[in-house]
């Protein structure tokens, strides 16, 4: 049996269980007495045990199996300490060490510190982490339990005759005694014959090794039968697992509507195939229709197996957010609402970082001393809208405005025309920090130029809305998935460019009177707002042209400010596969990707923040 | 109590060494003999030894394909496949289908017994 097929699976599932058992500790020091917390977690470090140890990795099994004795010990008397939560915490932080360990194929830490003694950083003496009456057993633990795998490996003779045929016989010798969770070779290459002179396996067995032993020895042809890892030594090619394919679990059910789909897919084929033997052009009408059903169908499902509930990565928050409310010295009740909206999972892995940065400048800046944070997500339309909300003390505008200027990132000009709102995007230029005082948890105020730019890498947009006094809302909107997205085709001097519908705000037309000058820049009234035009004539470094008659625009957002961006003609919108360019393409400024329309024709997707940056450098901005 | 052997080989020679060996141990009792597969099975159906040495290379039918005919009707027969040297092909194939051991030409007294022996135990 070749394990490693399998180890993706077990990884992903593990972080799933360890996520979960994060989540639920942080539940459990609210309400330490809860069973129904006390019994998930300990089913959870079960499984963990369960997964960790068909896969052979006896450390991580070891100290899930600890975790869970620990555990099972309140599943009687309610009350878990608060010392005894520190240390399943403590073992929940060794646990994702260890996986992560795994993951990058490294030797597992070790777990005896934590075994022997308690958790690392806050010394807690064992009388005080054991409630009276409690067994001491609890937390004196065997490190390896009667579940954990033998490991061992069998020599066979150099004169044995057929010696696959004879590893053979020993694994279904070893099969009476227990399990086998793993071999090397892998039954299928002893299948094929040659010569095997080690053979190396997982067992798991409640038998005695010597027990073991002594059968093996019985046998013939063996040269004899060594216990444990110490397989450095012994010649074997060491298993190279960067390049397993990254794996992702489907249900049954999806994969069953996969085949039918398929099959009515074959089905429209025929008889389109029909249609155009018999020159039926109705009935060709008719099987097209058919097919673009089946076609969207299919795109939905294909689109549905990348999709991850964003549970995926709000799992970690609530221990994070206890984290730095301790650390912080504040109260902070996490709100999490809508985790289970489901995105792209490449969305999703590139959208876990830039959260954490928004919680931790919500605790951080947000907060003051009692607050409450509510994580959102919800769907609107093509979108995914995720928020980190505050009700702390908000952002002033004219705080933010007065930084900048001190700090030179705006001129007294620009500070004038700024409405709240562009006041606010300021935050996010690299190297603004709203913070007074630089603090341990977010760092120096490089956060939101950060997350600022991998949603809108991700083709999506942020918003902040606050005001002093009335908390801070960090909105993202994301598109649901990163490869199809829906596009604004625009012409610009006979050209067709694309621009993602979420990167514009809105489009419309004006009238050349509508505009106004402001020195030489051209400028739109608009909400209250000034907002300033640029050509994208100029942009794409085309050849200008006067205005006639209305003047189309598309407004979309520029480092931080709404401006907008004048184009010759507005063609309409369109769902798009993106494919991403290749050399030397994809070195052209201010150019995302390209797509192929229904009609054959090519268009660009451009990024107007890329091409404004290529044709007029900020010197800040290009820090 | 004896332990009632099955030996099947195409070769008189072969089968007469065997028969020597076990005869000779007062452990074994030798009920039948076969010397191609099918006669192989229709044996070991009237007989239901406790133990079978099978040649692997016979005319008719061969000692795998009788192996397995054999397991197919008891899946708890004691098959030891006996070989030539060079056909370790071949002995992989018989222990995947279900061959308890093998032993390999030319045979020794004590192997064939210990390996006879250890077979018939459990």
């Amino acid at each position: 049996m070749d394990m490693s097929k399998y180890r993706e699976m077990f990884l992903s599932e593990t972080r799933e269980h360890l996520a979960v058992m994060a989540r639920r500790l942080v539940d459990l020091e609210k309400a330490p007495d809860d069973r129904e917390v006390i019994d998930t977690l300990f089913r959870e470090a079960h499984s963990v045990k369960g997964m960790a140890a068909s896969m052979g990795y006896q450390r991580m099994a070891g100290l899930a199996h600890a975790l869970e004795d620990l555990l099972d010990g309140f599943r009687g008397d309610g009350e878990v300490p608060a010392t005894a939560i520190d240390r399943l915490l403590a073992g929940c932080d060794l646990l994702e060490g260890l996986l992560e360990d795994i993951a990058a194929e490294r030797p597992e830490r070790s777990i005896d510190a934590f075994l022997q003694n308690t958790a690392g950083e806050e010394e807690i003496p064992l009388a005080e982490a054991i409630p009276a009456g409690e067994e001491i057993e609890v937390l004196e633990l065997e490190p390896v339990a009667e579940t954990i795998p033998l490991e061992l490996t069998v020599e066979i003779a150099d004169h044995a005759p057929a010696p696959a045929a004879r590893a053979l016989l020993v694994l279904r010798e070893l099969e009476r005694f227990g399990e086998l969770l793993e071999q090397w070779p892998s039954q299928e290459e002893l299948f094929k014959g040659g010569v095997v002179r080690h053979l190396r396996v997982r067992l798991e067995s409640s038998c005695e090794r010597s027990e073991i032993e002594a059968a093996l020895l019985a046998m013939s042809d063996l040269a004899g039968v060594r216990w444990g890892e110490d397989s450095e030594d012994d010649g074997l090619p060491r298993r190279r697992r960067e390049d397993s394919e990254r794996t992702v679990r489907i249900r049954t059910e999806l994969l069953d509507r996969f085949i039918n789909l398929t099959g009515e897919l074959m089905t429209t084929r025929s008889m389109l195939q029909s249609a155009q033997t018999r020159r039926s052009w109705q009935d060709l009408g008719e099987g097209l229709d058919q097919l673009s059903l089946l076609v969207n169908n299919l795109h939905h499902k294909v689109l549905e197996v990348r999709m991850m509930p964003v549970s995926s990565i709000t799992g970690r928050l609530p221990r994070l957010v206890r984290d730095l409310a301790r650390k912080t010295g504040k109260q902070v009740d996490l709100q999490i609402h809508g985790d289970e909206v489901e995105l792209d999972r490449a969305i999703l892995e590139e959208l876990a970082d830039p959260l954490v940065h928004l919680l931790r400048n919500a605790v951080d800046h947000g907060i003051e001393g009692e607050g409450v944070i509510a994580v959102r997500a919800w769907r609107e339309r093509d979108l995914v809208l995720v928020e980190v909300a505050d009700n702390g003390r908000g952002i002033d505008p004219r705080q933010i405005r007065d930084k900048a200027l001190a700090k030179g990132l705006i001129n007294a000009a620009q500070a004038r025309a700024m409405g709240d709102r562009d006041l606010l995007g300021l935050i996010c230029l690299p190297g603004f920090s709203t913070a007074d005082q630089v603090t341990e948890t977010s760092g120096r105020g490089v956060g939101m130029d950060v997350v600022k730019a991998a949603v809108e890498n991700l083709g999506g947009v942020l918003d902040i809305l606050s005001a002093p006094g009335e908390g801070t809302r960090m909105l993202l909107k994301l598109p649901v998935s990163v490869a199809i997205i829906q596009i604004l085709l625009v012409a610009c001097a006979g050209q067709t460019v694309a621009l993602p519908i979420t990167r514009v705000h809105r489009t419309l037309e004006v009238s050349r009177e509508q505009l106004q000058s402001s020195g030489r820049q051209l400028v739109l009234p608009l909400d209250d707002e000034i907002i300033p035009l640029l050509s994208l004539r100029k942009l794409l470094k085309l050849p200008n042209r006067p205005f006639a008659g209305s003047v189309p625009l598309v407004i979309t957002e520029l480092r931080g400010r709404r401006v907008g961006l004048v184009v010759d003609r507005l063609v309409g919108q369109s769902q798009v596969f993106v494919k991403s360019l290749s050399f030397p393409l994809d070195h052209l400024p201010g150019v995302t990707g390209a797509s192929v329309l229904g009609d054959g024709q090519v268009v660009f997707l451009i990024d107007p923040q890329g091409l404004l940056d290529a044709v007029n450098p900020v010197a800040g901005r290009a820090a | 109590m004896s332990c009632r052997v099955l030996i099947v080989d195409d070769a008189l020679f072969m089968r007469n060494m065997l028969k020597d060996i076990f005869t000779r141990a007062d452990d074994f009792e030798v009920v039948g003999e076969a010397q191609n597969g099918d006669e192989a099975v229709e044996r070991y159906r009237e007989l239901r030894p406790d133990l079978v040495t099978m040649d692997i290379v016979m005319p008719l039918k061969s000692g795998i394909e009788a192996l397995v005919e054999i397991i197919a009707e008891d899946a708890s027969a004691r098959v030891v496949m006996c070989s030539a040297l060079g056909q370790e092909s071949l002995i992989v194939e018989a222990v995947g289908a279900g061959a308890r051991e093998f032993i390999v030409k030319p045979f020794q007294e004590a192997k064939v017994l210990e390996v006879a022996r250890r077979v018939t135990v459990r």
